[in-house]
């Protein structure tokens, strides 16, 4: 065998062994998912607590507080603005799906069966038949809707099981420099610098991203709440419904161009089940109320808050939303556009790194 | 009594942790620092081998951060357009080189090659903006260091200036 033929021959193997392993890889990866499943999920969830605690906790260690105090300080804070809200919230979204369960029993439900039973009556001459198929439909609906009340009541319980979530998140913002230190230590010299460059800028604009999304999910959010107290229509529990529209709202608004129009639909959905004399003149307050804080987002809020690094083009949000929910449903259409703006972020400065340093 | 396994990974730890103290307080950017603040240092420093003749950053390369040599030797060297490259310094253990790109990401002026298998330490800059932050005392003081030494090289280059201008 020839120098070049022995040279090529190590090549092909060498390139081999690289796809095998990274099938193989990729093989392990998928069958031990399902098991790992939840355990990504709470560590996903602890890096972005981490990833928006962090800034506060370097603000504390900067006047002098121990980090690890620093921490604690900032999680019971935030811990307790999460049970707040939660408490809030809960008893309104429990009474708003009481008071649709009552409301569908007594008016609407008696009206459309009543129009059922008489369609059958005329077209089949079986009022029997009607009244049967009236009476299942409505077990099923108030079925679904005592399953809503009862799903409201559990998120207690699901969140005190994912109590393991803070304790991740203690350590990733305790030892942040140590796991992006052992993160790049097994890295080849040649590319160490490249590595660490596009690691700490890809960090950073990440950072800055997630922290001015939720600035801006947060502002939306109070700008919700304010805006409806201000017009104060039709709401059976005013301040445990207008922060549960908040809280949608500002999760919404997460997603450009189309969140805002989903943040407005539980206002509008909890305006027409009160069924108000003058539903068609709050309607429009509420739209109006939306309209409003968008146009103060975009204008103040949004520019000051959120890093511009990410800008992507409408048709890119609603292709990528589309693509999203097809892979994971709401979760999905929710993740979509950040992820993308990560993975634009990351190619931009992965080019830049590879046009900018000597790697032969 | 101790698992022995632990005790031998407790001992390597301690031991690197110490050559690496002993390293840093050695180098003027340091050497005003407590042992607390190095502890600080050491845990945003990384540590590197380099086999000889491998390039630690070429020329052109955007500046990140700042090495210093634990042990081995490395050459400093300029490589003109035609590929050519002439050797500005050796460095030895101890030594520090590449410390202007903690200031900014202007391209390196010179190629890094090692000229032995060494041992390196890396301080690079989004680590010290980061630590300037965070610990804004303990920033200063290296940054006040850093300034001396700059201020020195440019004292030095200003009279190699007036010497050639008087020849």
């Amino acid at each position: 065998m020839d120098n070049y033929s022995f040279q090529l021959y190590s090549k092909i193997l060498k390139l081999f062994w690289r796809v095998f392993l990274i099938i193989l890889g990729v093989a392990v990866l998928i069958v031990i998912f399902p098991y790992v499943r939840s355990v990504v999920a709470m560590f996903v969830i602890a890096l972005l607590l981490a990833v928006l605690l962090n800034p506060v906790v370097d603000f504390m260690e900067s006047k002098g507080i121990h980090r690890g105090l620093a921490i604690l300080v900032t999680m019971m804070l935030i811990l307790g603005v999460i049970i707040f809200s939660i408490s809030l919230v809960i008893p309104g979204i429990i009474s708003a799906v009481e008071s649709l369960t009552s409301k569908l029993q007594s008016d609407m439900i008696t009206d459309l069966n009543k129009k059922v039973e008489d369609f059958f009556a005329v077209n089949f001459n079986n009022a029997e038949l009607a009244r049967n198929v009236t009476s299942k439909v409505n077990e099923i609906g108030l079925k679904l809707l005592s399953n809503m009340a009862e799903f409201f009541k559990s998120v207690g319980s699901i969140l005190a099981s994912v109590a393991i979530v803070p304790f991740i998140t203690f350590f990733l913002i305790k030892d942040i420099r140590q796991f992006k230190r052992s993160m790049v230590a097994k890295i080849p010299n040649k590319y160490f610098e490249l590595s660490l460059n596009i690691f700490q800028k890809v960090g950073k604009q990440v950072g800055k991203y997630i922290q001015g999304q939720a600035t801006d999910a947060f502002i939306v959010g109070c700008l919700t709440v304010i805006g409806l107290f201000i017009i104060n229509l039709v709401f059976d529990n005013p301040v445990s419904q207008f922060v549960f529209i908040g809280m949608i709202a500002g999760i919404a608004n997460l997603i450009p161009y189309l969140g805002p129009v989903v943040g407005a639909v539980p206002a509008l959905l909890i305006a027409i089940i009160s069924n108000p004399a003058n539903l068609g003149i709050v309607l429009i307050w509420i739209v109006i109320t939306f309209v409003l804080v968008q146009i103060i987002d975009n204008s103040f809020v949004s520019p000051m808050v959120v890093s511009k690094s990410v800008d992507m083009h409408p048709l890119t949000v609603v292709i990528v939303v589309i693509i999203g929910g097809n892979i994971a449903g709401a979760i999905g259409m929710l993740f979509a556009v950040p992820v993308t703006g990560i993975i634009k972020v990351t190619s931009k400065e992965v080019i830049w790194g590879l046009k900018n340093y000597k790697l032969k | 009594m101790k698992n022995p396994i632990w005790a031998v990974v407790e001992f390597r730890k301690s031991r690197t942790k110490d050559d690496i103290f002993n390293v840093l307080k050695n180098v003027p950017i340091f050497s005003d620092l407590s042992k607390k603040e190095l502890d600080e240092v050491e845990k945003i420093i990384h540590r590197r081998e380099f086999k000889k003749g491998e390039p630690i950053f070429r020329m052109g390369d955007p500046g990140l951060g700042m090495y210093i040599i634990i042990n081995g030797a490395v050459n400093i060297v300029e490589e003109n357009e035609n590929g050519e490259s002439t050797t500005l310094a050796v460095l030895k253990d101890g030594a520090f080189f590449g410390d202007l790109a903690l200031l900014d990401e202007a391209p390196r002026s010179a190629s890094g090659i090692a000229d032995d298998n060494c041992d390196i330490l890396g301080f690079f800059r989004p680590d010290f903006m980061d630590l300037l932050y965070r610990k804004p005392k303990l920033g200063i003081k290296i940054l006040i260091a850093l300034s001396k030494i700059i201020g020195e090289r440019l004292r030095r280059t200003n009279e190699q200036l007036t010497q050639l201008q008087k020849k």
